[in-house]
C-alpha cells in the first residue's frame, strides 16, 4: 500500500539509530572483587548502574578541582584530609601555567645544551633537600 | 603561613621588598598577567588563606627550549616542538619579614609546583632569571649559572629536576 511504503521510507536508517555505548573491561580479581563489594554496598544491581553512578561522581570531582577547589573530608573532631588524585590533578588551575617565548643568546642555548644533556644531574644540595623535605632552611 | 595563588583582593600595595621593580611588578602588573593576559601565575606567601598582607611572592611560567639546538641523541623521539620548561621568573620576601624563611618556602612551593607540572604536562629543567647579587643564594638550592646571558641584565639560572627527584624524601 502506497501509505505504508511512505512510512517505512521515513524512517531513520539502520545505521544512524542511537545506540547505547557498551563497555567491556578486564579486572584484576582484586578489582573485581572491590567492584562487587562497592556495587554490594552501594545496593547496584548492574555494572550500568554502577558505571552511571561512578561517571557522576568523577564529574563532579573534575569540576571541583577545575574550579580551583579541593576536595577535603573531615571527621567531627574537625581531622582533615585532602583528595589528592594524580589524575584529578591535572585539571587543577594552579597547574596550568602560561606559555612565554623566552629570549636566549646562542651562547645561553650552547651552555643551556651542556648543563641539559649532563649524563648525571647536579647532586641535591642541603637547602634543596631541606625545601623538598618541608623543612625550615 | 600557607602559599596560594595570587587574588584579585591581596594587598599588593604594601607590598616592599625593597627592589622597585619587583615591588611595581607586584602592585601593577602580577594581578593582569594571571588573570587577563595570562602571561604568568604568581603565587604569594601569607598568613592563613583568607589573609590579604603579603609576606612574599613568586611568578612562574612555562617556556621552552629550541629542539634544533639539541644533539639528535637527546631529542631523538621527541615531537618538534620547544622543549618545555618552567621559569621561575620573580621571587621576593617582604624587606619586614626578610631572615624567616620565607624565601626558602617560597623555593620549596616552586619545586612542589614544578615536579607536579612535570608529571602532567612534561617539563624537564627550572629555569629562574636571578639578580645577579643573589645568584649565591640561587646555587645554594643547586640551581646552575646558563652562561652567556648580557652583564646588564639578570644572570639566568638552571636546575635540572632530575635532580630534585634525586632528592630522598
Amino acid at each position: 500500500m502506497p501509505v505504508a511504503h511512505r512510512k517505512k521510507r521515513n524512517a531513520p536508517p539502520a545505521e544512524k539509530r542511537v545506540r547505547n555505548a557498551k563497555f567491556q573491561a578486564d579486572l584484576a580479581p582484586a578489582e573485581e572483587r572491590a567492584l562487587r563489594a562497592l556495587k554490594q554496598d552501594l545496593q547496584l544491581r548492574s555494572n550500568t548502574d554502577f558505571l552511571i553512578d561512578a561517571v557522576a561522581l568523577f564529574r563532579w570531582a573534575v569540576a571541583e578541582r577545575r574550579a580551583g577547589r579541593q576536595i577535603i573530608s573531615e571527621t567531627k573532631s574537625g581531622e582533615r584530609r585532602v583528595l589528592v588524585l594524580p589524575r584529578l590533578e591535572r585539571v587543577a588551575p594552579e597547574l596550568q601555567l602560561p606559555w612565554v617565548e623566552i629570549e636566549w643568546t646562542e651562547r645561553e642555548l650552547q651552555s643551556l645544551v651542556e648543563l641539559a644533556t649532563a649524563p648525571e644531574p647536579a647532586p641535591p644540595t642541603p637547602a634543596l633537600i631541606r625545601a623538598m623535605q618541608g623543612l625550615p632552611k | 603561613m600557607i602559599i596560594r595563588r595570587l587574588e584579585e583582593n591581596d594587598e599588593t600595595t604594601t607590598f616592599d621588598c625593597g627592589d622597585a621593580a619587583l615591588n611595581n611588578f607586584l602592585k601593577r602588573y602580577a594581578w593582569i598577567n594571571q588573570e587577563k593576559i595570562s602571561i604568568g601565575v604568581t603565587y604569594v606567601a601569607v598568613d592563613e588563606p583568607a589573609s590579604r598582607h603579603i609576606f612574599g611572592y613568586f611568578t612562574l611560567a612555562a617556556g621552552g627550549a629550541p629542539h634544533d639546538v639539541f644533539p639528535a641523541k637527546f631529542v631523538r623521539g621527541l615531537p618538534r616542538y620547544d622543549l618545555p620548561l618552567i621559569l621561575l621568573a620573580r621571587l621576593a620576601v617582604h624587606q619586614t619579614h626578610a631572615g624567616r624563611g620565607i624565601g626558602h618556602a617560597l623555593m620549596s612551593e616552586v619545586f612542589r609546583i614544578s615536579l607536579q607540572l612535570a608529571e602532567v604536562v612534561g617539563c624537564r629543567w627550572i629555569i629562574a632569571d636571578a639578580y645577579r647579587d643573589r645568584i649565591g643564594w640561587y646555587q645554594k638550592y643547586g640551581f646552575l649559572p646558563v652562561v652567556g646571558a648580557s652583564e646588564k641584565g639578570p644572570q639566568r639560572m638552571f636546575l635540572d629536576l632530575r635532580t630534585l627527584r634525586k632528592t630522598p624524601l
